[in-house]
Formats: structure tokens, sequence, C-alpha cells
């Protein structure tokens, strides 16, 4: 075996936590049950590594499989990544969308391998119809760098696609094509929305978000369920405002329903607006230029935050459009301009 | 006194005459009381008798009374009892009345559409189903506005909601959801036999089945005998019609290199017809029971 290979196994099994490397091996399904068993998965990690390097060699392992192993470990750990989404679009008219996966595979493989030599790309099928594409990138004159390769998921006959930001952003353009034309789209545009979350940003353009409906076969009215706020808990305490507790625990759960939200770690604001103020005077009120200035909210869990923020009392109900517009919208970074 | 006087004389003889007398007295005395006491007793004996009889009459007395009152209770009850079971059978039909509405209500999910009125106008549901084998449901939930929208839905995202919607919705609801209706069931069909050939006919597949998010395309690499020496084909199934369960083109190839014998081309080209006209897992039910004709045959 190639020592580059060698190392790249090394790296990649190093990686791997000492908790999930049984199911990450089994999932691999590479090397064999028997096989596995003659490891001693007890020792220092540094002599494991070494020990299934050693077996990977024996069994004539290639950069393929060290590839699809590396997949496998980024399928187990998605929120090390930060996912971008991107939307194609076909033309009006077209004909049934015949999906064929391997088509699909073989038509993307190649468009990359004749733009660049260097390049490559290994498959793995996951669910019943998505697809996980690993592209390592390379030049005309370089090998392709394992170490920082790009991922996307793709789920056949949609319009979306996620991929791992690269560092590499000079790939984006080519990538993008050979998404396209492999899924027989026309059209692909980076959409304004970023998250680690990759089932919280696949929940938001699939729509999959609001999954309670009203039927008759429910068993919990709507009206009836705890809005999270019990207010006659305790007969003794009174709550003066609790018309307008209720207000806002009425219009918050209009605005958010009562799902559990996407998740998302920030929304970006950029603004590019004149500057408003009640006071009269002041030196930036006569200011005809736009004030640029960009706000931006972060939280380990942003939906329910904003979600949280009027019940609280730290907010006024409605909370402005431009933080319920997210999921709906499928947005969370923001340009902002004066109309 | 006389005699008391006389003795007085003799001082000795008066005090035992005296005494003597005194003591006959007391001994009168004495009788006269023992005759009363049994008087006395008798008296008692009669009061406590006399007692006895007022204290019986006494507890006749009042359980006559109880029974009378218990006596006027039954009554009593007896009189309201046909009031109250009339006030019961009211109730209790209007009670029957509201469940069996309800009941009704949750039952017409098995129609295949649905409905529940909401706020904000009505949340449809649709209900898919294959072979009389009931699958999985969707639901729209409708914004009856002028321009009607829909608020959410729970449909794939591989169904062409918008281009339906596009057409439909504004102008004739019920085609708009006669379509989809279609669409879902066609996609829920087809899935079921793609499912169905994955799990109940693996044996028979000589690697993965190729298929996608509609299920509209499915290939894969079969034999008709699963331990037999035949040959295996390869299918490859088309659904161009997005509302039908049954494949609108059909491919049966041969793999290997040598050229058909006119059995095999013929069982390929029986394979092909067998493919269009049934669903696919009632054709590997078709060669699994073909298979069992064939073992019969060899034992015999």
């Amino acid at each position: 075996m190639d020592e580059t290979v060698s190392e790249f196994f090394r790296r990649t099994i190093l990686k791997i936590p000492m908790t999930e490397m049984m199911t990450i091996l089994k999932t691999w399904n590479f090397l064999s049950e028997n096989q596995l068993q003659t490891i001693n998965f007890r020792q220092r990690k540094d002599s494991l590594v070494q020990d299934l390097v050693l077996l990977c060699e024996e069994n004539r392992a290639s950069l393929k499989d060290a590839a699809l192993l590396d997949i496998i470990y980024t399928q187990f750990h998605r929120h090390q990544k930060v996912w971008d989404v991107f939307q194609m679009s076909k033309g009006p008219g077209e004909d049934i969308d015949l999906f064929d996966m391997e088509q699909f595979k073989s038509s993307f493989k190649k468009i990359l391998k004749r733009a660049l030599k260097n390049v490559t790309v290994s498959f793995r099928d996951a669910e019943e119809n998505a697809v996980w594409i690993r592209i390592a990138w390379g030049t005309q004159y370089r090998k392709p760098n394992q170490y920082k390769p790009s991922y996307v998921v793709y789920y056949s006959q949609t319009p979306y696609a996620f991929t791992s930001s690269s560092q590499l952003k000079s790939n984006l353009p080519l990538l993008g094509q050979a998404l396209t034309i492999a899924s027989k789209h026309h059209q692909i545009v980076k959409m304004d929305l970023r998250s680690r979350y990759l089932d919280s940003l696949k929940a938001i353009v699939f729509k999959q978000y609001n999954q309670t409906f009203e039927t008759h076969n429910s068993t919990t009215p709507l009206q009836e369920r705890s809005l999270g706020l019990d207010i006659n808990m305790d007969s003794r305490i009174i709550h003066e405002n609790k018309i307008e507790k209720e207000r806002v625990q009425r219009v918050t759960q209009e605005i958010f329903g009562d799902y559990p939200q996407p998740r998302l770690e920030f929304a970006q604001y950029k603004l590019e607006t004149k500057f408003k103020s009640d006071l009269n005077g002041g030196i930036l009120a006569e200011r005809e230029e736009p004030l640029r200035c960009l706000v931006k909210f972060s939280s380990p869990h942003l939906l329910e935050a904003l979600k949280s923020l009027a019940p609280a009392g730290i907010a006024d109900a409605p909370l402005s459009p431009l933080l319920t517009c997210i999921p709906n919208k499928g947005m969370n970074y923001f340009k902002i301009r004066d109309k | 006194m006389e005699l008391a006087n006389t003795l007085s004389q003799d001082g000795e003889s008066r005090g035992g005459v005296l005494a003597h007398l005194e003591r006959l007295e007391t001994q009168v005395s004495r009788c006269r009381k023992k005759l009363e006491e049994p008087q006395s007793t008798q008296a008692v004996e009669s009061a406590l008798g006399t007692r006895i009889h007022e204290l019986r009459r006494l507890r006749d007395k009042l359980r006559a009374e109880v029974k009378q009152h218990q006596a006027r209770v039954k009554a009593s009850t007896t009189n309201v009892e046909p009031d109250q079971t009339l006030e019961i059978t009211e109730q209790e039909i209007l009670k029957r009345k509201r469940e069996n509405v309800k009941a009704i209500l949750q039952a017409y999910r098995f129609t295949g559409i649905s409905g529940k009125l909401t706020s904000r106008g009505v949340c449809v549901c649709i209900g898919t189903a294959f072979e009389g084998n009931l699958l999985d449901s969707y639901f729209v939930d409708l914004v009856m506005q002028k321009p009607p929208q829909i608020h959410h839905h729970s449909i794939p995202v591989f169904i062409p909601l918008e281009e339906i919607s596009a057409k439909y919705l504004q102008t004739n609801i019920q085609h708009f959801l006669f379509t989809l209706c279609e669409y879902l069931n066609a996609y829920s069909g087809r899935k079921y036999q793609a499912d169905r050939l994955q799990s109940d006919f693996a044996a028979f597949l000589a690697g993965p089945l190729q298929r996608n998010s509609l299920c509209n395309l499915l290939s894969f690499t079969y034999k008709a005998e699963p331990e037999g020496q035949s040959f295996p084909f390869c299918a490859r199934l088309l659904y161009r019609d997005l509302t039908t369960t049954l494949p609108t083109d059909v491919t049966v190839t041969y793999q290997g290199t040598d050229a058909l014998s006119t059995t095999r081309e013929e069982q390929r080209a029986a394979h092909e017809n067998l493919f269009f006209t049934k669903p696919l897992h009632q054709v590997f039910t078709s060669f699994a029971s073909k298979g069992d004709k064939l073992d019969m045959s060899l034992v015999s």
C-alpha cells in the first residue's frame, strides 16, 4: 500500500473516538468480524491504530476504501462541518424526472474528472433516496488533497443540495456545474442559509419542521395543551397582567407553532440603510449615505431562543418579521437596504 | 300498760316479762315484715314486669315506625324511578349519538380524503392505500382566504405540489385535492411494490435494488429461480406517468455473453410482459409459486 494512503488511513482512524471505533468499523464493513476479533481494542489508541492500519494493508485496502471510511466518519460527525444549501432549478415544462442514481454518479464523476485530472470522487448511499459525495481536490499538477475534502449530500428528485463549506472556494463553480448537469437541472443558486445542523437545514428546505396537524383522531385538543406558562399554579399568587401574558402566549404560539424548531446557530443581518432618528438634530441624521453595519444573533438554538423572548418579557410580541421569517423563507443571512 | 304496772312491783320478774313481751313484739314485727317482703318483692317484680311490657311495647312501636318509613321510602323511590330513567335514556341517547358521529368522523379517513375544520380553514388528510393495504397519510393545511393558500403540509418534497397547486388550487379545490390524491396514492403504491421486492424477495435479487425518491425508476438483476441454474436477467422499469402504479417502459435484458436459447428468449419476453401487467411483488410471487411447482414435479 502506498505510503500516502497508509498515512491517510492512520489519520482517519486516529480521528475516530474510542467509544465509536467498533460501530464505525462495523458500518464500514471492510474488515470482517473475524479480522476485528484479532485486534486488541483495549490497548492504547496509538497502538490500536497501528494494528488496524496493518490489518488494512494486509487486506490490500485502497484509497477508495479509505475515502469510504472518511465519509462514514463524517456522517457520524456531521455537526463538525458547516453546511451550505444550494437550490437548483429546471426550465419550464420539463419532462418527468426519471432519476437514475448510477447515471447521476457516473455523470457527476465524469464532469469533475474532465475538468480536473486529479480529483477523488467517492459515493455512499444513505437512507432510501440520498447520496453522500466526497470530493478530494487536486490540480493539473498536484495530487488530490485528501485532508480537505468537500462533501455533498443530495436527495434524488429534489432541487436542493447540501455542501460542506469548503476551504477551497475556487472549486465551488465546478462543483455546482457537476451537480446541476448530473441531476438534469439548468441552474444552481446558493441560498442564504447556513448551519452545522444538516438535519435542521433539511427540515427547513423540505418544509418538514411543522408536522402537527389537526385531525379527528388526535386525543389532545390543541386549545387545552399547556402553553408553558401555568398561570393558575398557586392560588395565593395573583398575576397582575394576566391578560397581557395570555396575549403574548397566543401570539407566540401562532407564529412559532407547537412543534420543535429547527436548529440554527446564528442569524446575520447586513444593514445598508440610512440612519433613522427620532431626534431632530444629530450628525448622523443628515447623512445621505447608508450606514453599514452587521447585526449577528448567536445561540446554541437560535429559533427556540427567539421563541422564548416574548414570554420571558425580554421583547414585545409579535417579534419583528425579520426574525420570525427565518424558517419560512429558508434564510439566515439577510441584506437589508432601504426601499 | 296494766301488765307493765303490776309487773313493776316485782323488779326482776318485771324485767323478764317485759323483756319477753318486747321480744315477742319484735318477733311479731319481724314476721310481719317477712310477710310484707314478698309483697314488696312482688311489687318490685310487678313493677319490673310492667316496665318490661312498656319497653317491649316501645320497641314494637319503633320497629313498626321503621318499617313504615322504609315502606314509604320504597314507595317514593318507585314513584321517582320512572322519571329518572327517562332522563337517563335521553342523556344516553345524545351521548351515543355524539360518539357515533365522532366515530364516523374518525372513520372518514378510510375514504381516502377527509378533513377537519380549523380556525384558518381546513386541514385535509389524504390517506393512501394499495391493494387493500393502508399506507401512509399525508396532510395539507389550507387557509381558506380569497385566494386559498397552503399553510403547511406533510407532502414529500419530490411530489410536484407547486405545479399542482399552481394549476388548480385557486380555481377548483376539489380538482386540486383529487389530483394530489392521485399522485400520492400512485407514489405510495410504487413505493410499496419496491419495498416488498426488497424485503420479501431478496433471495431472487442478485444485487441491490436501485430506486429513486419517486420510485419511478427501478433497476435490478434477478433470477426467476433463486437456487436454480437459471441465468440472471436485468430489469429496468420506468414509470413515466406519476399517477400510475404500473410501469410505462420495461426492458428485460440478459447479462451473459453467449446468445440466448429460444426458451430463454421466450422467458425473457414473458417476463417483460409480466412486469408490464402485474405489480412488481406479484410477479415475484408467481416466480416463487412456479418454483414450488417445479419442486413438486421433481419430487414426483
